[in-house]
C-alpha cells in the first residue's frame, strides 16, 4: 500500500495546485454534466434556450444600433452587437454562475473534501457548452454579412480565454463574499446590467470615448471586458476595431489584476468557508 | 505485533464563533419585516459573539486496521473531530497527520441530485467521494447489485424510493478503497436487513487492513463494529482505550446529566419561540426521588417529573411528548395535551408529573422528545431532546424470552372462541 502523509496543520493555508485539480478531474467532469443535464431538464424547448436567450438580446440591439448607425449596413450592424453581446453573455454568465456556485454547492463541501476551486470550474465548462452553442448564430450572420476570412481569425480564441478570465476572477472575488454575506446574489445582477452599457456591446468604444471627456477615457478602460472584446471584434473584423493600443493594453492589465485578486482572496478563505455558510 | 499509527493527532482545538441571533419574535409577514428593519438598525451597533470551543487541546493516535468508534454525548466533539480529520473545516490550531488517504462518509448519498438517474448518481457521487471514472467503471456492477436497484438504473433517482436511495447511497461509499474510512451516523437509515449488511460491509473493508472511525448513538452497532474507543466529553478526551472501557465509562457519564432553564439556550430559542421554557424535566424512581440513570424495569411505570417557566404572556400550555427509536424512527407520538387552558403571566411556574403504565414500552433505549406549545398546539414556546443533552430513556428487560426483548411497544389482546 502507497502511503502518502496529509497534514494538517491550523497554520497552513491552501494554494491553487494544478496538480491537485487533475487527480479531481473526474469530479470536475461529473459535476459540469450534472450541471449541464440539470440546466434544461423540463424545460419544453430544452437547450433551444443556449440559442434563443443570445438570439434575442440580438435581435434587440442590433435592431437600436442599426437606427443609431444608419450609415452601416443592417447585416454588419447585427454581426458587429453578435460578437459583443455573446462575449458579453459569456462573461456575464460565468461572473453570475461562479459567484453563486461556492454556496449553491454547500451541501457537497461541508460533507466531503474535494480543492474547493474545482466548483467554479466546473461551472465555467458548463457556460462554454452554452456559448459554442450560441457562436452558431455569430457564424451565420458572420456569413450572411459577407465578412473576409483572414488569419486574426485565429487569434480569436485568445479573447475568448480573456473573458474566461475575466468572468472566472471577479465570480471567485464575489463567492467568497457571498459565503458571509448574501447581498451578493442583489449585487451581481445590477453590475452584470450596468456593466453591458459600460462596455463596448451595443456602442463601440470609440462611440464612448468620442462622448467622454478625455480625463474619464482612462477610467472606461479600466473595465476587463474592453479588452476582451474589441479584440474579439478586431480578430473577427478587422480594421479600426482597437481604438487605442494603451488603453486596450490597460484594459487587458486589469484582467489579470483582477484574476489574481480573485484567486488570491478565494483561497484566503478556502479552508473555512464551512465555519460561514 | 506492534501495529504502525495511522492518525496522530497533537493539541486540536477547535474554536466557533456563535453570533447571539435573537428569536424571530413575530410569525406574521408584517411582523417580520418589523424585526428585519430592527435588526437592520442593530447592524451599526457592536456584534455580539459567543466564542465556543467544539474541541481543545486534544491528542490521540489511532494505530493501523483499529476499528474505532467515536463515542460522546450530544456536543462533546465528535462530529467536529471527524470534519477536522477529514478536511472539511479547518483547526484553530493543533495538528493531524494522516498516514493514508481518507475518504469521509458523513452523510449517505452526498450530492445525488433527484433528477439524475441511479446510474449518473453513482458516476456523481463517487467521483464526489474521491473515486476516479476507471474505479467506479471497475466497481460499477458491485454497487448496483449491492443497492438491489438494477431494474431501476436509469429511473431518476427522485423517483426511488427512501429504502432504495439509502441502499445506492450507501453502495457506493462502501465500495470506496481509502487507507482510513470515516463513517458518521449513517447507518441510522434504512431497515434492519440493509443496517446488518452495511455492518457486514464496514468489517470486511477493515478487515483489509484500514483503518475505520466510526460515529453513532446506537451502541449496539458500536460494540459490533468496533475494537477500540475514543469517549469525548465537553470537546476533550476522556478514555482512549478499548471498546469495552469506554462504553463503561459512557454510561458512567450519563447520569451526571443536569437540565435547567438555561441548557443550551441558543439551540432552544432558534427552535421555538421561547415565550416559556422547561425548567425542570427529570425521571423518577418509584419513591419519588430522580432517577438519575433514566432506567426503568420493564415492569416499572415511567414516571417523569416537569417545571415550566413564563417568559412571556402565553395563551395557556400544552404538554407534547415523542419516543423514538435510536435509529430516529419516531414510535410514539399520541401524547399531547392541555395542562393550562388560561392565559399564563410572565414568572408563572407550572409543574406537572407524567406517568406511562408499565409493561407498554419494551426493553430498549430511546429517543425522548418534549415540547411545550399554546393552547391548541399551534405554536410552540420550547422543545427539547436528545439534540440538547436530554438522556435516553432506557427500559430494562426482566425475562430472557427473545420475544420480551425485541419490538417497540405492547398493546393489548384477546384470543377468544378457542377450540380444541
Amino acid at each position: 500500500m502507497k502511503t502518502e502523509k496529509i497534514i494538517i496543520d491550523s497554520s497552513l493555508h491552501s494554494k491553487f495546485s494544478l496538480k491537485e485539480i487533475i487527480t479531481y478531474k473526474s469530479l470536475l467532469n461529473n459535476l459540469a454534466k450534472r450541471d449541464f443535464l440539470v440546466r434544461y431538464k423540463q424545460a419544453y424547448i430544452g437547450i433551444a434556450w443556449a440559442l434563443f436567450k443570445p438570439l434575442i438580446s440580438i435581435l434587440i440591439f442590433g435592431y437600436i444600433s442599426t437606427k443609431i448607425n444608419p450609415g452601416t449596413s443592417t447585416a454588419t450592424n447585427f454581426v458587429y452587437v453578435a460578437a459583443a453581446m455573446l462575449l458579453w453573455q459569456l462573461f456575464s454568465n460565468i461572473f453570475n454562475d461562479v459567484s453563486n456556485s461556492i454556496l449553491g454547492n454547500a451541501n457537497l463541501f461541508s460533507k466531503v473534501y474535494f480543492p474547493k476551486i474545482i466548483i467554479p470550474i466546473s461551472t465555467i465548462l458548463v457556460c462554454l457548452i452554452d456559448f459554442f452553442i450560441s457562436l452558431s448564430i455569430l457564424v451565420v450572420l458572420f456569413i450572411i454579412s459577407g465578412q473576409s476570412i483572414h488569419w486574426q481569425l485565429l487569434l480569436a480564441p485568445i479573447f475568448v480565454a480573456l473573458t474566461i478570465l475575466n468572468g472566472f476572477g471577479i465570480g471567485l472575488y464575489f463567492a467568497t463574499i457571498n459565503v458571509k454575506y448574501r447581498d451578493v446574489k442583489f449585487i451581481v445582477p445590477v453590475i452584470i446590467q450596468f456593466g453591458m452599457y459600460l462596455s463596448p456591446v451595443i456602442f463601440s468604444t470609440s462611440y464612448y470615448l468620442d462622448r467622454l471627456p478625455s480625463y474619464l477615457h482612462w477610467v472606461f478602460c479600466l473595465n476587463p471586458m474592453v479588452g476582451a472584446i474589441d479584440g474579439f471584434k478586431y480578430c473577427l473584423f478587422g480594421g479600426e476595431m482597437i481604438y487605442n493600443l494603451p488603453y486596450f493594453i490597460v484594459s487587458i492589465a486589469v484582467s489579470f489584476l483582477f484574476l489574481i485578486i480573485g484567486l488570491k482572496y478565494f483561497y484566503k478563505f478556502e479552508r473555512s468557508f464551512v465555519d460561514y455558510i | 505485533m506492534s501495529k504502525n499509527t495511522i492518525i496522530k493527532v497533537e493539541g486540536l482545538s477547535k474554536k466557533y464563533l456563535l453570533n447571539k441571533q435573537l428569536a424571530p419574535k413575530s410569525d406574521t409577514l408584517y411582523g417580520s419585516i418589523l424585526d428585519q428593519l430592527k435588526n437592520f438598525r442593530s447592524l451599526n451597533s457592536k456584534k455580539q459573539q459567543e466564542e465556543f470551543w467544539a474541541l481543545s487541546n486534544l491528542s490521540l493516535e489511532i494505530k493501523e486496521g483499529d476499528r474505532v468508534g467515536i463515542i460522546g454525548r450530544n456536543g462533546a466533539g465528535k462530529s467536529t473531530l471527524l470534519k477536522i480529520l477529514s478536511r472539511i473545516t479547518p483547526p484553530t490550531s493543533g495538528k493531524i497527520i494522516l498516514g493514508g488517504r481518507v475518504a469521509s462518509l458523513l452523510e449517505v448519498g452526498t450530492g445525488f441530485h433527484g433528477d439524475l438517474s441511479g446510474r449518473e448518481n453513482i458516476y456523481l457521487n463517487g467521483s464526489i467521494l474521491g473515486m476516479t471514472k476507471q474505479e467506479i467503471t471497475k466497481k460499477f456492477d458491485e454497487i448496483v447489485a449491492f443497492a438491489e436497484i438494477e431494474k431501476f438504473l436509469d429511473t431518476p433517482v427522485k423517483r426511488y424510493s427512501s429504502g432504495m436511495y439509502v441502499r445506492l447511497a450507501f453502495a457506493v461509499a462502501a465500495h470506496l478503497e481509502p487507507d482510513i474510512l470515516i463513517v458518521d451516523e449513517v447507518l441510522a437509515v434504512g431497515d434492519a436487513e440493509f443496517q446488518k449488511k452495511c455492518l457486514g460491509k464496514m468489517k470486511d473493508v477493515s478487515g483489509q487492513g484500514r483503518t475505520v472511525l466510526f460515529v453513532s448513538h446506537n451502541m449496539q452497532a458500536i460494540s459490533t463494529l468496533c475494537d477500540q474507543g475514543i469517549l469525548l466529553n465537553k470537546g476533550t478526551l476522556h478514555t482512549a482505550g478499548p471498546i469495552d472501557t469506554c462504553l463503561h465509562n459512557y454510561f458512567g457519564l450519563l447520569k451526571d446529566y443536569s437540565f435547567n432553564e438555561n441548557t443550551a439556550k441558543n439551540d432552544r430559542q432558534s427552535r421555538a419561540n421561547g415565550k416559556a421554557a422547561f425548567s425542570k424535566a427529570i425521571a423518577l424512581l418509584p419513591d419519588g426521588s430522580e432517577n438519575k440513570f433514566w432506567s426503568f424495569r420493564y415492569d416499572e411505570t415511567l414516571r417523569f417529573s416537569f417545571e415550566c417557566k413564563v417568559h412571556e404572556v402565553c395563551d395557556g400550555l400544552t404538554f407534547y411528548m415523542a419516543i423514538k427509536g435510536t435509529t430516529s424512527e419516531t414510535i410514539i407520538t399520541n401524547i399531547k395535551t392541555n395542562i393550562v387552558s388560561k392565559d399564563l403571566k410572565v414568572g408563572d411556574t407550572i409543574s406537572f408529573k407524567l406517568s406511562i403504565p408499565a409493561c407498554h414500552v419494551r426493553s430498549g433505549q430511546y429517543d425522548l422528545y418534549f415540547a411545550i406549545g399554546n393552547k391548541a398546539g399551534t405554536s410552540w414556546y420550547d422543545v427539547i431532546d436528545g439534540n440538547i443533552n436530554l438522556p435516553a430513556l432506557i427500559v430494562t428487560a426482566i425475562n430472557e424470552d427473545i420475544h420480551d426483548n425485541i419490538g417497540y411497544i405492547t398493546i393489548p389482546y384477546s384470543i377468544d372462541e378457542k377450540t380444541y
